[in-house]
């Protein structure tokens, strides 16, 4: 992938609170974020200073309260809900803490999955993402066969399967051991090299340390950007 | 996608199977009885039909009477002058006349009454349906009896028998012994007319006569009923409103047994939304994780309702297999204590029977997904980030 002039993601302004009994919460304040394609981004911030709001706005999840977000050209807030679901489902990879798998289905299966919803199934693609992600051999597992990395690296292919512009990850390595955060923040470093978009929030020091442009967060506000 | 959502209700195999043998008892209970109101009219149509004959002259009183005669052999107190045989067989249209006298006899000891019917050869000929065991024949004197395979198995004879009936101390040669033919003539004693008359004290009497038409057209039939209508102390019932009866008599129990089954259908109707509303809470982040990396409100919505389609759908064809496979045991259970029932088999499975029930259930199955589909389309994606779910 070439890097390209229009960034990725511009956020201006954006601000997203919601009620929390009679009081309001302010979970993200005033951010101004733009991410280049091509770049690697880690939100990083205490828990409750609003990574995960910030990351659930910049994927489409959910829309600001005030502000504007552009994700690949499109302003969100004027998208109808169909035409965002259509968004994440062609222009962003996801990667949850969780992992997010489907327990019914096997690993092949939950990486085919977003290709299915997006009608464009491709079995060689699913294979391809196995093996870049070294998870081939457990291609008919199912996920409560598998450790948490074996798992994280299942989600990984699964966000790439429909070609995204942009990879965001929740605390990718947040549910593995040391050994097992290495080789999933090795991946993701190879995936960027290759000119994926990312963005991360993280906990993890290494894993933050790895990306091009850290961004700390404190009660919804950007503090630092490094 | 059906991938997806078969194997998501065998996620929990005994919830999902609890809900099916719920539905399947439902939809057998449905089929059964969609088929059994077709399966019954026709038996019925096909009893009167088989006897040959268009009308019943029977002393004044209800149809139901009339009809029960016709079919069941049932007494009454009254009884018709065998004169209305004669002007009956004189009446240019009709082509037999069959007198019957039929009456009761309470066997206390034993607890449970016999019938008595007593036929003439114009009668036996309108039972065409008889077939003896072999070495039985036709009466053969005035004291010979013809017995139902029932009522010769309860009495333990055989043609060439002797039965003593101690009721009316008469003596008895048994002609013959019928095959089952699973006919109320099973439990009967059929001896000749004369005899009956005799041993009853109503020599001359009749209880009921069936009349064959030369021509069985219905303007025929109304004429003729018009007629004999006129003979004193009698009336006639057509094979029309003794069909009418038996069918009036069977609606009741049908809704009877509909209000059963719409019940049935409810709790299954309940149960079907219950698992699938346990399966859109239990499965609350995947739902979420599959808004969040693509599906579309309606599409979460349709695989939801599709979950509840496919278990309400199984459920029907499971009932219907049910009901074809032991629907026949449950007639040999019921028959006994159906008002009139007729002879031939009432359950056999009609595509058209099949067909509604499995159209019921699957409407059902649909309201019944609909609240669950619609909590599950209004889950937002964000919630799959969330831990705590």
């Amino acid at each position: 992938m070439q890097p390209s002039d229009q960034p990725v993601v511009q956020a201006n302004k954006l601000v997203k609170s919601y009620p929390r009994g009679s009081e309001i919460v302010h979970a993200v304040v005033d951010i101004d974020v733009e991410i280049q394609q091509g770049e690697y981004v880690a939100i990083v911030g205490a828990s409750g200073s609003g990574k995960t709001t910030l990351l659930q706005l910049l994927g489409g999840m959910d829309r600001p309260t005030s502000g504007t977000i552009s994700i690949a050209g499109k302003e969100i807030s004027k998208l109808s809900d169909r035409e965002l679901t259509r968004l994440r489902r062609e222009q962003l990879g996801f990667v949850f803490q969780h992992f997010g798998l489907l327990s019914t289905l096997t690993v092949a299966e939950n990486v085919a999955l977003p290709a299915i919803l997006n009608h464009k199934p491709n079995h060689s693609r699913v294979d391809e993402l196995l093996e870049r992600t070294g998870i081939i051999h457990r291609r008919n597992h199912r996920p409560s066969e598998l450790s948490g990395g074996e798992m994280q690296r299942v989600a990984i292919a699964r966000a790439l399967i429909n070609e995204p512009k942009l990879l965001l990850a929740d605390e990718p390595t947040g549910n593995l051991d040391s050994a097992t955060s290495e080789r999933i923040l090795e991946l993701i470093g190879e995936l960027n090299k290759d000119g994926l978009t990312i963005v991360v929030v993280t906990h993890n020091e290494k894993l933050a340390q790895c990306a091009h442009r850290i961004i700390q967060l404190s009660d919804g506000r950007i503090v630092n950007t490094a | 996608m059906i991938k997806i959502i078969l194997k998501n209700l065998w996620r929990r195999p005994i919830r999902t199977g609890l809900t099916l043998v719920g539905l399947s008892l439902s939809a057998a209970l449905m089929t059964c009885l969609l088929s059994f109101g077709q399966a019954y009219e026709s038996a019925i149509r096909t009893d009167l039909d088989r006897m040959g004959m268009q009308m019943m002259l029977v002393p004044l009183g209800c149809p139901y009477d009339g009809a029960a005669r016709a079919l069941k052999g049932r007494t009454l107190d009254s009884s018709l002058p065998e004169s209305a045989l004669i002007i009956a067989q004189k009446d240019p249209a009709v082509s037999l006349a069959a007198p019957v006298y039929t009456a009761a006899i309470p066997r206390k000891g034993e607890k449970r009454t016999d019938m008595w019917v007593g036929l003439d050869d114009a009668t036996i000929k309108m039972h065409s349906w008889w077939k003896f065991t072999p070495g039985s024949h036709g009466f053969d004197g005035p004291n010979s009896v013809i017995l139902g395979s029932e009522a010769a198995a309860t009495e333990l004879r055989k043609p060439g028998d002797r039965l003593y009936s101690p009721e009316t101390n008469r003596d008895f040669m048994v002609a013959g012994v019928l095959e089952r033919s699973g006919t109320s003539d099973d439990s009967l004693f059929f001896i000749p007319l004369k005899t009956a008359q005799q041993m009853f004290g109503e020599p001359g009497r009749l209880t009921a006569i069936s009349i064959r038409l030369k021509d069985p057209s219905p303007p025929e039939i109304a004429a003729t009923a018009a007629r004999l209508q006129k003979i004193p102390g009698a009336q006639v019932t057509t094979l029309t409103e003794m069909l009418g009866v038996f069918l009036n008599l069977i609606a009741s129990a049908k809704t009877l047994v509909m209000a059963i089954t719409v019940v049935a259908l409810v709790v299954s109707l309940f149960s079907v939304f219950n698992t699938i509303m346990a399966n859109v809470i239990e499965r609350t982040r995947e739902l979420a994780v599959m808004r969040a990396i693509g599906m579309s409100k309606l599409g979460l919505f349709n695989a939801m309702l599709m979950e509840s389609v496919v278990v309400s759908v199984s459920g029907a064809l499971c009932g219907i297999l049910l009901a074809a496979t032991g629907g026949g045991w449950m007639e040999r259970a019921v028959h006994p204590y159906l008002p009139l029932a007729p002879s031939e088999g009432l359950q056999s499975v009609t595509l058209n029977a099949a067909l509604s029930a499995t159209t019921m259930i699957m409407l059902a199955g649909i309201c019944a997904g609909l609240y669950p589909a619609w909590v599950a389309s209004r889950l937002h994606p964000s919630a799959a980030l969330r831990l705590d779910i």
